[in-house]
């Protein structure tokens, strides 16, 4: 077999397994409700052109300036160049999706096969990932973002790169602490002793074993991602000719919404971020609760913050659960 | 804690910190053969000799008319004296000297933060977790998804909008004699605090909810251990069960977490300082990538990837000097 022929095989398979997660994630009341108002950002993302009233690159209204939202402008028109609000709003939506899409799929990849590597080859590979992931834990992200982007240019392509070169850290420490444990477990034993090669233990048992953990993740990081990219387009590191929620909220200020009390210009990019964010993060914690029926909602959210907050207090915490010995940073220098 | 335990780890922090300072002195050579380039790059109208004056002037300035190598040991022989070299501003004033002025508004700010966000999500968090299933602990829990989605600078906004222009209750915009005025006085002190309250405020709805988080979850394990029961069944009364027992076993995680914020605590607040027009170590660094201050920028990095690196050694430390288990594991 061809090696692009085994990686399309795996391929389909994790695609498989995705589209089962999604029928579970259907039956599920809550995760229903997560799911519909995802696809709607799709809808809106890829439709946008038919859906939004009026075009929000034209900024040659010099008449409809600063308007107040009315059945004309839903949401009203901007101070500065009378652009429609509630346009905007919609076409904002595609940024949005597509960062936090393309980053999460991104990482996802990148984390589980560091991850694996790390876990399962161990040795040379595992020191070495692990001193990069150390690296990386310290320098400071918001500034290099900041730097790198007066380097080579302001893009999103540049701001999902850095996502994805820094983002990868966390997942992939998780990756290897489950590998490291699946690796001692019976039926891993009983492939090698078949004379299993690397590759087929590590896509045909090792890689079905983290795969929960990685669409979960996914969802997780999708939304963490949204977050900081509306951060990083208030700073006015993104696209400047593209509009995002993030960079409406920037303009809101800097055009004197705040002054004027326009408060709907600051509400609407506002609201955008919390209902994208909230609706992935819904899918993750509902996603959790099906792989872990023991888990209630609750640790949900606990997890949730072991995501988002600094990975080594997830390694703290994960060995306080599980009571595993195996602390990844405790071992080896 | 054994004394090898101690001596690895201050060695492999050492070496972090000078992969982290090649970096360093290799992200603003990126694209470019010439340093000079980044640091003075063409202008339009600019003919060629002069601008071969021109770089020929920053390289003799910024020490670049030496080989790559022989820079690079200047710049780690100069941070052993603690020099990161001179910003771009009037008077090419020292970035160390720039740092300091800014670093302590910016720690007004995040101390301020971490000591709100503790001491009250302490509190909430022990109140969920003893009140675990009721509305109080379903509140928690329904205000901590709302707030991850919310960002902290949504959030300072609408402050801002609210407090700062509607009711005018405090300043929407740092004061600019606030640093210049200041003498120690009560009244100046005052004046800082009236003046930062919002960003403070902005900065600590997430933090409350998420060191509340964190302690609830952290005391419900705890309560399912076998020493509270024991210490029930032996018919202790609740609150010395909560104080002495629980409690007390609870703050590893947190103690924990309080140490991996300590790095957050001077590049965590760009955004929030940019808002309100905060003379802090945020947009001392936004104000120098709008200049294409390179030394300043890279000197701020450098300052804040060795503060992590701190954090994350003193963490280190002090959860095996809590956890002996640690240093036990290290050694098999």
């Amino acid at each position: 077999m061809s090696i692009i022929k085994r990686i399309s095989n795996r391929l389909i398979d994790i695609l498989l397994s995705i589209w089962e997660f999604i029928k579970k994630l259907w039956r599920h009341p809550k995760g229903r409700v997560g799911l519909i108002m995802v696809l709607f950002l799709a809808f809106l993302a890829v439709f946008a052109p038919l859906i939004a009233p009026y075009d929000p690159y034209d900024v040659t209204q010099r008449a409809a300036k600063g308007l107040s939202p009315s059945w004309n402008h839903l949401l009203g028109t901007t101070i500065t160049t009378g652009q429609d609000i509630f346009s905007m709003l919609i076409y904002g939506t595609r940024v949005s999706l597509l960062v936090g899409l393309v980053t999460g799929i991104a990482i996802a990849f990148l984390g589980a096969i560091l991850g694996i590597i790390a876990g399962y080859v161990g040795g040379l590979a595992d020191n070495t990932i692990m001193r990069i992931v150390d690296v990386m834990l310290v320098i400071p992200t918001l500034p290099l973002t900041i730097v790198i982007t007066n380097l080579f240019g302001k893009s999103y392509f540049i701001i999902v790169l850095i996502f994805v070169v820094f983002g990868w850290t966390g997942l992939a420490r998780v990756v290897r602490s489950l590998v490291l444990v699946l690796k001692n477990s019976n039926y891993v034993k009983a492939s090698e002793l078949a004379g299993g090669s690397r590759w087929h233990i590590m896509t045909k048992h090792i890689l079905p074993g983290v795969s929960h953990l990685l669409i979960m993740n996914t969802a997780l990081t999708c939304a963490g991602i949204m977050v900081a990219e509306a951060g990083l387009s208030f700073l006015g590191l993104g696209d400047p000719t593209a509009i995002s929620w993030g960079k409406m909220l920037a303009d809101a200020q800097s055009g004197g919404a705040l002054l004027f009390g326009h408060w709907w210009w600051i509400m609407a990019p506002g609201i955008g971020i919390f209902i994208a964010v909230f609706s992935f993060m819904r899918i993750g914690l509902v996603m959790e609760e099906i792989l872990n029926p023991r888990m209630k909602a609750s640790s949900g959210i606990y997890k949730l913050f072991k995501t988002l907050n600094n990975t080594y207090i997830q390694e703290v915490f994960a060995k306080m659960d599980e009571g595993n010995e195996d602390l990844p940073k405790g071992e080896a220098l | 804690m054994q004394r090898s335990f101690v001596i690895k780890r201050i060695l492999y922090a050492i070496f972090i910190f000078f992969v982290v300072l090649t970096l360093n002195f290799f992200i603003p050579r990126l694209g470019v053969n010439d340093p000079a380039e980044r640091y003075y790059p063409p202008q339009g109208n600019m003919s060629e000799i002069e601008y071969e004056i021109i770089k020929q002037v920053t390289r003799e300035q910024y020490g670049f008319d030496v080989s790559t190598f022989k820079q690079y040991t200047n710049y780690v022989s100069g941070l052993l004296r603690f020099d990161l070299g001179n910003s771009f501003k009037a008077d090419n004033p020292k970035v160390s000297d720039l740092i300091a002025e800014r670093l302590p508004w910016t720690l007004v700010l995040s101390v301020s933060n971490l000591v709100i966000s503790l001491s009250i999500g302490l509190i909430f968090g022990t109140v969920a977790a003893w009140k675990r299933g009721r509305w109080q602990d379903s509140l928690l829990l329904n205000l901590s998804t709302i707030s991850v989605a919310l960002p902290a600078f949504f959030i300072a906004l609408i402050l801002s909008f609210y407090f700062g222009f509607e009711l005018e209750l405090f300043p929407a915009y740092t004061n600019p004699n606030m640093v210049s005025q200041f003498d120690w006085s009560l009244d100046a002190i005052k004046v800082v605090f009236y003046n930062a309250a919002l960003p403070i405020i902005s900065m600590s709805i997430g933090g409350i909810i998420g060191y509340s988080q964190r302690t609830r979850n952290s005391v419900i394990a705890v309560t399912n251990e076998e020493f509270v029961l024991t210490a029930r069944a032996k018919g202790l009364s609740q609150n010395k069960v909560l104080f002495k027992h629980t409690l007390r076993n609870a703050m590893l995680p947190i103690v924990t977490a309080v140490g991996m914020s300590l790095s957050g605590l001077i590049g965590g607040a760009v955004i929030i300082e940019q808002i309100f027009n905060w003379n802090g170590m945020g947009t001392l660094f936004l104000e120098a990538n709008n200049t294409n201050d390179y030394p300043l920028m890279m000197g701020i990095m450098l300052f804040m990837s060795t503060i992590a690196i701190l954090a994350n050694l003193i963490v280190e430390l002090t959860y095996s000097l809590l956890d002996p288990r640690i240093t036990v594991g290290e050694k098999r």
